[in-house]
């Protein structure tokens, strides 16, 4: 080699050096070869580094440096392996100073095109502790210390190897892993030869196989990182069980040891057997008789998934190629196993459930779009097909993820670019990691390190910035690709798609969908198929929608209805231009509307004559208020001459805002109470609006100038406590007051008509669902009046009334009309409802008489006590009851007490010592989670219902409402039981004062 | 499909089965068994049996009817009774988990229960192991209503008597419980004329409580082929001894005993003091469980092996708890007896409410009460009170009204099996107390 300028301190700049004074220095320590060597240097991850390292490495050789630099001047080939190293790790720098003599490693030529095999690596670590690589249990012959570090020492010389096939020769990922994973191996068992010398003369009780899980298994290992394993044993012919368990737990806990131990040397890796049966708490080997039990019987699927990769590397290699053969079958048959879709569910989850996001953002591993997304998103596809695929059961992620790709499981530009993006954040992985030999995720943050990290990746222009631009790429990619990895090749098997994409067949798309919890597969193929055939723009949009969608759809109790209920908003709203849209660039948007079309009929119903209401689920659900729902109700009402229009508007907006209470409570989980001020709310406005409109109208038809009298509603009843459910009547009583000089006879006939009009308006048959008006509890019931001056209230109230009557005005709730008349009302009730001195003894009784006799009678034949939400133990009316008993015995005393609200007074009860804290929490509990329950039944079913559901599949969505997992129904029925029966307790004490 | 399902696939090709029992068992602890061909398990493993559970004795609501068995493959048995010496084809049995119809594990099934305290404390690491010790009468002829029945002999505890029924009828009957591949350890003549006991071998719980419903169809079973009546009932004379099933339980974290600590008192581990005192805390709720019938209190009033009062000893058979004596270097033995549960009862909710009890002392922290070092029968009331030994319910409608208070027993069973089986109790006691006995009859006739 000529040797070219003599070195500056300029041109040093200009090759990379970031310190050109100490480079020139270190030049100089390598005498005549350092205008050779320095265009080498100058190639180097990081120069500086390299530089210091290699003057390190020469001093430390003494008399034989010079030849060493010699040699390198004379092959560029050996200097760039060396220097290439250097550069790049400091710790195998700092290996090599103290071993110099380990250069000769980087000297052999074949190492640019041969990878050191497997056994050489055995034979060469099981020499190192002075053990028989031809024995079949080689024991470790150096004393004990000398054995742990020259292992240490021996697989730092076999890395070199590796890491300069890595760095000086472009080698791909895949066999840098493996071979990682061959050097990992071959340390085991050496390892156990030190461990064998360790145990002494028992350890020939048992034989010990170590099979690798995870990455070292799957042949996929990181340079630093725990290797997995599992032990298996077995006696040794003639050997006794017991002494053969004590030998081999002795044999893998030392085993473990010398490997991890920190001496001199440094140390190696940390061995984790925690993927064993029962994990950390498990005995740490097993028999294969016990594993097998264990996998038979107990196995969780994510279990299943770890052993993809099982395979048997050190000790007794044919019990662990037997432990792989009885193993293998079970993995392949796990996806048969019951509870296989729930457990892939929940694993999916797991995929995309991400670190807290400020961690994630230099998270390689575990962020989104890191590697765990691609590793978990190829390992689950393995099992769903692999079942009956066998050509797809490779087990490092980047062979199967090819093998998925060649068997039309995945795309073939999706699986070019996820392996593209996965080998190139596993590079990147491993040149931190190479760096100090330290475990590590985490992309570094200061300049030096990303400078030396983007130069030994070839970036040399501008390797920070260029470095940034390209791990974001393939972040994105990963992230981009992985959410539809599985189920945008299922639209491949229904839609002629771009060439490169998967062509799923239809059954290996029925198995996926029934994987993802569809229950007719058929059938959502078809509604794939209509919604993505054709060449219009939105079915292109649909296209690139639909995968993720599948998603949200498969996480819904009832993924069937939700794809169906999307088809056909879809197909009624295909056209419109805002609707796709919305879908696709407001994700939140769309997600909401999976979960909803896959949980909920009531809200599907309401979205299909409503299809509008799908802008609304991007915004806030919280229910509005009712100023400016009553504002919107009148502003469009305002717009219509006819009243039939214009309460058809009104309903309009109620119909919108039900949805929205609907969706509030399935997608944001709106508290129980919340959800019922909101329907009591929209009912209150979409009465006062109606009153305003029907009272307009009458006046107009009668040709009056002005209305002969005021009117007002009384909320009653469920309405009245702000409880309202989605089915429920609005319970209302009416009071007029005729303007002063008006006709009483005219203005109670007005009175009369206006309410008439009201109701016959809010019962037009319309696309929302009707606002029923249940005027029954008015005094004298059906028989009575519809409406009633105060002055008549007050005079019946005097006379006839019944103790119940009283009973029902705790809940009364003057809300609509006049203020000043529902003013008047209030003072006219208040001492009839909460006298002063409470209620008698004898009323005492008569009030628990008429609820034995409710309850008795108002339930029906052959309805189950235990379930029925309303009437049955502990349900609704006991808790009520209860607490309306307490209101009537102390609200004359007690202020708080005066209120509709169930929740409320019970508070106030407890506050005031009325009954205990935690009676009236179980009071609370069992009233929050019934009605929940009610709220529930109704948006699942599309219309109320009295009971918990029966049928299964509504129990299961009312479950998942409720907040419980998929497969725990019957948890929901066993909480709801135990939480009506601690209520039930309560009520026999307080209310009928037994046990 | 595993590779269990397989198995039992192949077995029942290879052993010519024309009959596959499912069994499970009800509510009260009864055996149910329902026959399909071979050619329907596959589908059985794959998606269960369905059947009408509401006419299961406390399975389910009239309306809510449908449940699917599903067969646990690990428990394939030939029926030893079954399997005819000629070669002919026999039949096999499985015990069944019971499932709602969308996969979900039904709450009413016992088994269910059991499993379910099992992983509440397997998620603190600890499993259980249970041995019991059934005791039982062998009679001469069926049971007549009204007549005194007849027992097999007149021999008593450890007897051995010459080419007696007994001995013939264990001979055989633990024959076939090993060729079911139930382990037997002990067995022997006891205390009352034709009275028998046999104990099983240390299993885990589920184990454990599938092995006595075995044991108890297969008992029967020999003793029908023998022309002799074998019978469960907790007390089925006024003076001979009762059958108790006193059931040695222990647990373990992973393969170490957790009630054994060297040196402690009796080798046993704070774990195990707490767990006594769990039992002793709530012995009374559980009581309707461990002895659900109302003859199972006739047995606990006796005396002799029978407890009466809440309290543990060390060797103390006059105990309700019982800690055996420690024997060296048998650290993983270290185990107590409890003697109070008797083998008429149901043997998964059983072990789940003593597991229930026990694992509560273990959270709560309970202390352990003195040791009864005396005879607990032959104090006096008030020594027994200054003591702090209370006595056990006297009898049926006691249990029952302590344990409808016991969130722990409400808890342990689930709400449905709860409410059902004090249900099912209350009415027993209801026709019980209805009944005009023997007893009065032969002392108030003559005089009154």
């Amino acid at each position: 080699m000529a040797p070219p300028d003599l070195p500056t301190a300029g041109r040093l700049v200009r090759l990379g050096f970031a310190d050109a004074e100490a480079g020139l220095d270190g030049l100089a320590e390598l005498g005549s070869s350092a205008a050779a060597l320095l265009p080498v240097l100058g190639r180097a991850a990081d120069p500086d580094l390299a530089l210091q390292a290699l003057v390190r490495v020469v001093v430390a050789l003494g008399d034989a440096g010079p030849a060493m630099l010699r040699e390198m001047e004379a092959d560029e080939a050996v200097a760039w392996r060396l220097v290439s190293v250097l550069g790049a790790s400091q710790a195998l720098g700092q290996h090599l100073a103290r071993h110099p003599e380990q250069w000769a490693q980087l000297r052999d030529p074949t190492l640019a095109t041969t990878r050191v095999p497997a056994y050489a690596m055995r034979a060469s670590l099981l020499e190192a502790v002075g053990a028989d690589p031809a024995s079949e249990e080689p024991v470790a012959t150096l004393p004990d210390l000398d054995a742990v570090n020259a292992l240490r020492v021996d697989y730092r010389r076999l890395l070199l190897s590796v890491a300069s096939r890595d760095l000086a020769h472009g080698q791909g990922l895949d066999d840098t892993a493996a071979e990682i994973s061959d050097l990992a191996a071959a340390t085991l068992e050496a390892a156990l030869a030190v461990a064998r010398a360790r145990v002494g003369e028992a350890a020939s009780q048992a034989r010990l196989a170590v099979v690798a899980m995870g990455k070292c298994g799957g042949h996929e290992l990181n340079y630093i990182s725990d290797v997995d394993v599992i032990y298996v044993f077995e006696p040794a012919p003639g050997a006794d069980d017991a002494a053969a368990l004590r030998a081999a737990s002795q044999l893998a806990a030392q085993l473990m040891q010398v490997c991890s131990d920190q001496t001199a040397e440094g140390s190696i890796w940390p061995v984790d057997a925690n993927l064993r049966p029962e994990g950390a708490r498990g005995p740490l080997v097993r028999t294969l008789a016990s594993h097998v039990g264990y996998y038979e019987k107990w196995a969780k699927t994510w279990e299943f998934q770890a052993l993809l990769k099982a395979r048997p590397v050190a000790g007794d290699v044919d019990l662990g190629r037997r432990y792989v053969e009885m193993i293998t079958p079970m993995v392949w048959s796990a996806a048969g196993r019951e509870g296989f879709v729930s457990d892939v569910q929940a694993m999916r989850r797991r995929v995309l459930e991400h670190i807290p996001r400020d961690q994630a953002e230099r998270q390689l591993k575990l962020g989104s779009g890191g590697l765990r997304d691609v590793e978990f998103a190829v390992q689950l596809l393995q099992m769903v097909h692999g079942r009956t695929d066998e050509t797809i059961r490779a087990g490092a992620t980047l062979s199967a993820l090819a093998e998925l790709t060649r068997g039309g499981y995945v795309g073939r530009d999706d699986g070019d670019r996820l392996s593209q993006a996965y080998a190139f954040l596993r590079t990147l992985e491993h040149r931190i990691q190479l760096f100090a030999l330290r475990r590590s995720h985490v992309v570094p943050e200061d300049e030096a390190a990303l400078r030396r990290i983007g130069r030994s990746l070839g970036l040399m222009g501008d390797p920070v910035a260029e470095l940034d631009a390209l791990w974001r790429h393939h972040r994105r990619e990963v992230r981009r690709l992985h959410e539809k990895l599985f189920y945008r090749p299922l639209l491949g098997a229904v839609a002629r798609l771009s060439d490169g994409e998967a062509r799923l067949s239809m059954e290996a798309a029925g198995e996926r969908l029934a994987a993802l919890g569809f229950a007719d597969p058929q059938a959502a193929l078809r509604h794939l198929e209509a919604l993505t055939s054709g060449v219009s723009r939105t079915v292109d949009i649909q296209r690139t929608l639909l995968p993720v969608m599948l998603g949200w759809f498969a996480d819904t109790p009832d993924p069937d209805a939700g794809l169906w209920g999307f088809r056909r908003i879809s197909e009624h709203l295909g056209r419109t231009h805002w609707y796709l849209k919305t879908l696709r660039d407001e994700g939140e948007a769309a997600h909401r509307l999976a979960s909803v079309l896959g949980t909920s009929r009531y809200a599907t119903d309401l979205l299909e004559r409503e299809p509008q209401g799908v802008r609304m689920l991007g915004e806030s659900l919280a229910p509005l208020d009712s100023e400016t729902i009553l504002a919107e109700m009148e502003s469009v009402a305002g717009r219509h001459e006819d009243p039939e229009d214009a309460v058809r508007a009104v309903r309009g907006v109620r119909r919108r805002e039900l949805l929205r209470i609907a969706c509030g409570e399935l997608v944001e989980s709106t508290d129980i109470a919340l959800a019922g001020e909101g329907l009591t709310r929209l009912t209150d406005a979409t009465l006062e609006a109606t009153l305003d409109i029907a009272t307009e109208a009458l006046r107009r038809q009668r040709n009056l100038d002005e209305v002969p009298t005021r009117i007002a509603m009384i909320a009653m009843g469920r309405y009245g406590g702000f409880e309202l459910s989605y089915g429920s009547d609005a319970d209302v009583m009416f009071v007029h007051q005729p303007v002063p000089g008006a006709d009483p006879q005219r203005a109670a006939s007005f009175a009369q008509a206006v309410i008439t009009e009201v109701a016959r308006l809010l019962a037009l048959p319309a696309t929302d669902p009707p606002l029923e008006i249940d005027t029954t509890l008015r005094p004298e019931g059906k028989n009575g009046p519809m409406v009633r001056t105060v002055e008549s209230y007050a005079a019946y109230y005097a006379k006839w009334s019944d103790l119940w009557e009283f009973q029902a005005l705790l809940r009364a709730d003057p809300v609509v009309g006049d203020p000043a008349l529902r003013a008047r009302f209030t003072a006219l009730i208040d001492p009839l409802r909460f006298p002063a001195e409470g209620i008698s003894e004898d009323d005492i009784l008569e009030v628990r008489r008429i609820k034995a006799r409710v309850d008795n009678e108002r339930l029906p034949r052959g309805a189950d006590p235990h379930t029925h939400l309303k009437l049955g133990r502990g349900g609704l009316a006991d808790v009520e009851w209860t607490v309306q008993l307490l209101q009537m015995q102390h609200a004359g005393q007690v202020e708080g007490l005066r209120t509709p609200r169930t929740l409320a007074a019970l508070e106030a009860a407890a506050a005031a010592g009325i009954l205990s804290e935690a009676d009236a929490a179980t009071l609370a509990d069992a009233w929050r989670l019934v009605s929940r329950v009610r709220n529930a039944v109704t948006l699942v079913r599309g219309r109320p219902a009295e009971h918990l559901p029966r049928d299964s599949r509504e129990k299961a969505a009312v479950a998942r409402v409720l907040g419980y997992p998929p497969g725990t129904v019957d948890e929901l029925v066993n909480d709801y039981l135990r939480t009506t029966r601690r209520a039930h307790a309560v009520v026999e004490r307080l209310f009928w004062n037994e046990g | 499909m595993g590779k269990q399902e397989d198995f039992v696939l192949r077995a029942l090709e290879e052993r010519d089965v024309r009959f596959v029992r499912l069994w499970f068992t009800d509510v009260l602890g009864f055996l149910k068994s329902v026959s399909v061909a071979p050619a329907e398990l596959e589908n059985a493993f794959d998606e269960g049996i369905g059947f009408d559970g509401s006419a299961i004795e406390g399975f389910a609501r009239v309306y809510e009817a449908d449940m699917l068995a599903h067969p646990d493959a690990s428990t394939f048995q030939i029926l030893p009774w079954r399997d005819r010496s000629d070669g002919g084809p026999g039949t096999a049995r499985m015990f069944c988990d019971i499932k709602m119809p969308d996969g979900s594990p039904s709450y009413a099934d016992p088994r269910h229960v059991l499993k379910r305290t099992l992983s509440v404390a397997a998620e603190k690491g600890f499993t259980f192991y249970t041995h019991p010790e059934i005791e039982f009468y062998l009679f001469k002829d069926m049971p007549t209503a009204g007549e005194e029945p007849q027992p097999v002999d007149r021999s008593g505890y450890f007897d051995h008597t010459a080419q007696s029924r007994g001995s013939d009828f264990r001979r055989e009957a633990i024959t076939m419980l090993e060729a079911m591949g139930i382990s037997v350890e002990y067995s022997h003549h006891e205390g009352g004329p034709g009275q028998q006991e046999i104990d099983l071998r240390y299993a885990d719980a589920l184990t454990s409580a599938d092995n006595i419903m075995t044991f108890r169809t297969v008992v029967r079973e020999v003793a029908l082929s023998q022309d002799i009546w074998a019978s469960f009932m907790p007390k089925p004379f006024t003076n001979h001894p009762g059958s108790g099933m006193h059931t040695h339980v222990s647990l373990f974290e992973g393969d170490r005993n957790a009630f054994f600590e060297a040196g402690a008192q009796y080798q046993l581990s704070r774990t195990g003091r707490q767990f006594i005192a769990g039992i002793l805390q709530h012995a009374s709720e559980i009581s309707v469980v461990t002895n659900q019938w109302v003859n199972s209190y006739k047995r606990l009033i006796g005396g002799g092996e029978a407890p009466s009062y809440i309290c543990w000893g060390h060797n103390n058979r006059s105990a309700m708890i019982r800690v055996p004596m420690y024997k060296p270097n048998k650290g993983q033995s270290t185990r107590i007896e409890l003697r109070t549960i008797d083998p008429a009862c149901n043997p998964y909710l059983a072990f789940a409410v003593i597991l229930a009890a026990g694992m509560k002392g273990i959270e709560e922290g309970y202390d352990l009460p003195r040791e009864a070092e005396d005879d607990v029968w032959s104090l006096t009331d008030r020594e027994r009170r200054s003591l702090g030994i209370s006595p056990l319910p006297k009898n049926l409608w006691e249990a029952i009204s302590i344990a409808e208070d016991s969130e722990l027993l409400a808890e342990t069973l689930g709400e449905h099996v709860f409410d059902y089986f004090l249900r099912n109790k209350r009415a027993e006691w209801e026709e019980y107390r209805a009944q005009v006995s023997a007893f009065e009859r032969d002392r108030m006739l003559p005089v009154l």
